[in-house]
């Protein structure tokens, strides 16, 4: 009670100053700053009138003049248009549609860019992606037998969740405890699949499955800790947290949440497809006793055949036939006869037709593969307090609570002990002072290379504090007031002007403010290893933008899966599956595929909040030489040689595909240089330019246009290395 | 117009100096505001190493079969352990009540000036006792294989931890300018945990093993594409350094110079790398001594692999091999695993020794445990020994380790130390002291909290160096 008198007096305070609460406490009796709820703050006021274009850029802007700069000027329109493509959809944006922001004089034309991009299909796996790095998703368990573990129906939901915009509040709790809802539905189910998404491994603890068991949980504790709340709770598992009000009792309690916690499976074939299979094996019954009665009734068939058996088609038997032949058919023994049936049925086509039918019919089955998903356990489990961790010396035993330092009253129904589904409520209250400001906090990090708050993974007091905490604060309010409306949050921060500055290094900056804390322009940032991917398929035409599914199999050097202790095979994916988004390709975990961890894709052994972006010689090697990127690079050669005829038109058409703007005359006067002596080199030596469209499906047949489509290739590879190819500006 | 063209090439042949960076460039995004501060890139203490060739035997080699002789197990053959050690039952394993003692099949005789007992299945360990010293008081934790192997490869039991070789180019840095800092190569091995072993952990990718493969390509992507020629490929990487230039000129950001210096460093690995597995050049005297047969894959040509690594400035190099893990048939299969890594360690030594490098070089054998000293019965009928965590044998060699020098001693059923028990973090800290880095100093802001390679845990064993 008297918390909550405290809290009542809190908010009464800081409503009266519509101040945004103290970053730094200014005595150490305060909580710490990000373990008060946020209050909306005021908008700054600011001088520069006309550059804000939303509140976001009120708090840009204040702390700006603040320090006596001014914002950088907006980015061109190619630069926004190609910025914003990338960062909603992942993908380059189409050169019709560049062409139609061009012309557009209209002055909602960047907005309505910003809406047809965030209603684009490719926005759900876009972002997660992202939310699947937090998930630490693979496609296997992980540990030393790495088995396989189909979760790929919750990735489909994560990115059916955030195309259809489910609030995020949601978008939490059915992934806490989507099981528990009333009449839980078969998404809010698979959405507990979150939880399953990290490594097990049942060798630990010496094969015994109960440690298994209990590690697993360990990983759901500090998964929760880094996905919702950005703080460290791991270290409390073993002592009480050195830096932040944790204690190991209190992770103990966040542990018993998911104690009493099943892993179960998910079948899901719907009901539709429970009734064609069953309607399929009635069928399939049905013909095989009809085909077993045409079997019986083909005695005499038999018999005529045999007799009718010409020497020709006779010697064409097998021996073992001819051999069963030789006996006469009243002293034949059964086998023999078995024998000769068997030749004739296999040569009968009334018998193939039946068969044929049946077989069509059994690999119709659904192949259904069900989704790892948590329930509720029938059998209560005592949770222990475990001393330094060690699952060998339980201590007492502790009920599901929240940790006390959040500061957070929650009603405890009628003294019913907390379930998982209190907590993913506690998790979405209003008055949580965190979820709301690390979501937002992410978000912001993936749109500017930085979050609000630097260390986006510990909003403990060992973690930096924010650059601009009423900014923070702001729009984790209005997140939540606008009912965690998730696409919203997104148009906010993209039509903001702090968004669309040019991302150009400001020089009378670098030294004041190197990495960039007053957001005075937009940041360069390379690619991620998928997008890379993406974008190298989409520039060549190659890419199949179809959504979700089974995880597909496109090339990989071999040697990747040997030495595992589960042998598996990497059976490359044919067709149009082989050129699926980067997000699709199966991960092992132990032994994932290398492109993507050269190009820094997590390793997905615990959560990920934040991907490294280096720069490695590992990486130019995998652009320039790597087949994919070959591959890619003819086939963009291909597309480019088809649709112009010039070479000027078709450089230009080169680099718009690739970098979304067109050439300078420099650059046209390079490339055109590397093309000219490539097309001699090849001129010369044609079976280079035949060995190097291998790697294409259809060479052309003129020796004159393999040479062509050889030394265009040559120029492709050029601007698929540049920089700027695999970098948001 | 012209463009500002960078002599791209012609710094290819030139040195660049004393950059002490793994890759020679850095991330375009460091981690700034999780890393407390830049890598150290300079020793704390008076660096006695400068390289490390850490061969690591996966499965836990049979210290009793090899370096720990205990002619006592004889007298006690086929009875379980004493009263005493009755209680002794951290197996991974057995699951008898009462296990026997099994002892050693092998002869052991007395080599070198230092007069230690080495068994006859390590001949040519025999003739570099004297260079070595021998730890017989190792100490893990974890019984199972892959976390024994994350534990004594990174310090924790746990996945996403930086590995030893990551901690050590973080602390130092590289020295070469053709290869990545910290290379592994792996033979025969069946790692439990994979690249944990090697990862970067939370440290910056640049700092993670880069392992060399078998064949003819040792670093992934290292051919041209069919059809293009060396001069083809020249022209593509001089195309996009220039145009990368020019984009960087009106831009003005170091990021897109770093990676132009990338392709650099990857177009110049195009010929170092295979210049590196090409063992022509080593003398039939060499090749004979590792016992390499240059166009096989080995530990032995690893071994050889390793050494003109370290010749060329690259600051860690660890070997996997495997498998050691001898729960049956120990009797014919430990003969053959020692077979296959005795004479190129021993070669190796030696060989870094008549080339004065072995000052600088501190070489390392080791495994993620030992085995028992009783028996693990198989259904087949087959013997062999399981895990064991309590004391187990390792050898250290150059880097100013004290040679000819043993350090430890256990019980006479050789489970227990006696004295001088070695934990796994006192071992990482004394292994960071040779090369003059203080354990409690090498550090890393990782989610608040500033990590070591040695936890909260180790102590420098001084005694190991003259």
């Amino acid at each position: 009670m008297q918390r909550f008198l405290f809290r009542l007096a809190t908010i009464a305070i800081g409503l009266l100053f519509a101040q945004p609460p103290a970053v730094a406490a200014s005595s150490s009796d305060d909580p710490w700053w990000s373990f008060q709820q946020p209050l909306r703050p005021a908008k700054p006021k600011v001088s520069g009138v006309d550059w804000p274009r939303n509140p976001i850029d009120r708090f840009v802007l204040a702390r700006l003049e603040q320090a006596g700069f001014q914002p950088a000027p907006p980015a061109d329109h190619v630069t926004l248009i190609r910025r914003a493509s990338f960062d909603l959809t992942g993908l380059p944006p189409s050169l019709s549609r560049v062409d139609a922001l061009l012309a557009d004089r209209s002055p909602d034309a960047y907005e309505r860019l910003i809406d047809e991009l965030l209603a684009s299909p490719h926005f759900g796996e876009r972002w997660g992606r992202h939310w699947l790095d937090v998930a630490r998703y693979a496609d296997s368990t992980g540990g030393e037998m790495d088995l396989a573990r189909p979760v790929w129906h919750y990735r489909d939901w994560v990115i059916d969740a955030f195309n259809s915009n489910l609030p995020f509040d949601k978008f939490i709790v059915w992934q806490v405890a989507g099981d528990l809802l009333p009449d839980a539905t078969k998404e809010q189910q698979i959405a507990t699949g979150f939880y399953r998404c990290g490594v097990f491994d049942p060798l630990i603890g010496n094969g015994a499955n109960e440690i298994a068991r209990l590690e697993s949980l360990v990983d759901r504790v500090n998964t929760t800790g880094t996905a919702f709340l950005g703080l460290t709770l791991a270290c409390a598992q073993c002592h009480d947290h050195k830096y932040d009000p944790i204690s190991t009792e209190e992770y103990y309690q966040l542990f018993a949440f998911f104690n009493d916690t099943d892993d179960v499976h998910l079948g899901l074939p719907t009901k539709a497809d429970f009734e064609r299979q069953k309607a399929n094996r009635e069928l399939i019954k049905v013909l095989q006793n009809e085909l077993e009665e045409y079997k019986t009734k083909s005695a005499g068939k038999v018999r005529r055949w045999e007799l009718n058996l010409s020497q020709a088609e006779h010697d064409g038997l097998p021996k073992e036939v001819q051999k069963a032949l030789e006996v006469g058919v009243e002293i034949r023994s059964p086998e023999n006869a078995a024998v000769v049936a068997v030749a004739f049925f296999a040569q009968d086509t009334g018998h193939q037709t039946r068969r044929e039918a049946i077989r069509r019919l059994e690999s119709e089955a659904p192949k259904s593969e069900p989704a790892p998903v948590m329930a509720q356990s029938a059998v209560q489990r005592a949770t222990h307090v475990y001393d330094s961790g060690d699952f060998h010396s339980a201590g007492e035993v502790v009920a599901p609570d929240f940790p006390e330092a959040l500061g957070l009253d929650f009603p405890n129904p009628e003294g019913q002990p907390l379930n998982r589904l209190d907590l993913a409520h506690w998790l979405v209250d209003p008055q949580n002072p965190l979820t709301a400001r690390v979501i937002v906090n992410r978000v912001w990090q993936h749109y500017f290379g930085r979050g609000l708050v630097p260390t986006e993974n510990d909003f403990g007091q060992r973690g930096t504090l924010p650059t601009h905490p009423e900014l923070l604060d702001w729009i984790a309010v209005e997140f939540v007031e606008s009912g965690w409306d998730w696409k919203a949050l997104h148009r906010l921060i993209l039509t903001s002007a702090t968004y669309q500055q040019s991302s150009r290094p400001r020089a009378e900056l670098s030294d004041i403010d190197p990495h960039n804390t007053m957001l005075a322009r937009q940041a360069r940032l390379r690619l991620e290893a998928e997008i890379i991917r993406d974008v190298s398929l989409a520039a060549a035409g190659l890419l199949n933008r179809k959504l979700g599914g089974p995880t597909v199999f496109p090339y990989q050097p071999s040697g990747v899966l040997d030495s595992r202790a589960t042998k598996v095979e990497w059976i490359e994916s044919e067709g149009a599956d082989r050129y699926r988004r980067g997000m699709y390709t199966h991960q092992w975990r132990l032994t994932p595929h290398p492109f993507y961890r050269t190009f820094d894709a997590p390793e997905a052994l615990t959560s990920c909040t934040r991907r490294y972006r280096s720069n490695t010689p590992l990486q130019a090697l995998t652009l320039l030489n790597d087949p994919s990127f070959v591959e890619a690079a003819v086939a963009l050669a291909d597309r480019v040689l088809s649709e112009q005829h010039e070479d000027d038109k078709r450089l230009e058409l080169v680099f718009r595909l690739g970098l979304t703007r067109t050439p300078s005359p420099v650059e046209t006067q390079r490339l055109s240089e590397l093309l000219r002596v490539r097309r001699a080199e090849f001129r010369q030596h044609p079976q280079r330019a035949t060995k190097l469209l291998q790697a294409w499906k259809s060479s052309p047949a003129m020796p004159e246009q393999a040479q062509e489509l050889a030394a265009w290739t040559a120029t492709c590879r050029a601007v698929m290395n540049l920089d700027e190819f695999i970098t948001r500006e | 117009m012209a463009l500002p063209r960078r002599r791209f090439f012609y710094r290819l042949g030139q040195g660049l100096g004393s950059v002490a960076l793994p890759w020679l460039i850095n991330t375009t995004s460091s981690p700034a505001a999780t890393a407390a501060d830049g890598p150290p890139t300079a020793a704390h203490l008076l660096p006695r190493a400068k390289n490390v060739i850490y061969l690591f035997m996966v499965g836990g080699p049979s210290q009793l079969d090899m370096f720990d002789y205990k002619p006592v197990l004889a007298k006690y053959a086929g009875e379980p352990l004493p009263e005493s050690l009755r209680k002794y039952s951290n197996f991974a394993q057995i699951k008898e009540r009462e296990p026997k003692i099994f002892p050693s099949p092998w002869s052991f005789s007395r080599f070198g000036d230092s007069g230690r007992y080495v068994s006859e299945l390590m001949p040519h360990f025999g003739k570099i006792v004297d260079e070595v010293a021998i730890i017989r008081t190792v100490k893990t934790k974890e019984t199972v294989h892959p976390f024994a192997e994350m534990l004594f490869n990174t310090g924790y039991r746990e996945y996403g931890k930086p590995s030893m070789g990551a901690w050590v180019t973080y602390g130092l840095g590289t020295e070469s300018k053709d290869f990545p800092a910290y290379i592994v190569m792996q033979s025969g091995s069946r790692l439990r945990a994979k690249g944990a072993n090697y990862s970067n952990g939370f440290l910056p990718p640049s700092y993670q093993g880069v392992p060399l493969r078998d064949g003819s390509e040792p670093i992934l992507n290292l051919q041209n594409p069919a059809g293009v020629s060396s001069e083809h490929q020249r022209d593509v990487v001089q195309a996009v350094a220039e145009l990368n230039n020019l984009r960087s000129g009106q831009l003005g950001d170091t990021a897109i110079e770093a990676r132009t210096r990338a392709y650099e460093l990857a177009f110049r690995m195009q010929s170092s790398a295979p210049e590196l597995m090409d063992l022509r050049g080593e003398s039939p005297a060499t090749l004979a001594s590792y016992g390499v047969d240059p166009s096989r894959p080995s530990f032995s040509r690893n071994c050889l692999i390793a050494r003109r690594l370290v010749e060329k400035g690259v600051r860690f190099v660890q070997l996997f091999h495997g498998d050691w893990d001898h729960h049956g048939d120990i009797a014919s299969a430990l003969p053959n695993s020692c077979r296959d890594v005795d004479q190129a360690c021993a070669a190796l030594v030696i060989d870094l020794k008549q080339r004065g490098l072995l000052d600088d070089t501190l070489v390392i054998f080791a495994g993620e445990f030992g085995r028992t000293s009783v028996a693990q019965q198989q259904v087949s009928g087959s013997i062999g020994r399981d895990h064991h965590i309590e004391a187990f044998s390792i050898w250290l060699a150059g880097g100013g380790v004290r040679s000819g020098y043993t350090f430890g001693a256990t019980d006479e059923l050789g489970v227990y130390a006696t004295e001088n028990s070695v934990d796994v973090h006192d071992l990482h800290a004394t292994i960071l002291y040779a090369l003059g880095l203080d354990h409690e100093h090498l550090t890393y802001r990782f989610q608040g909290r500033d990590f070591r390679l040695t936890d909260v845990y180790g102590n420098v064993r001084q005694e190991l160096f003259v």
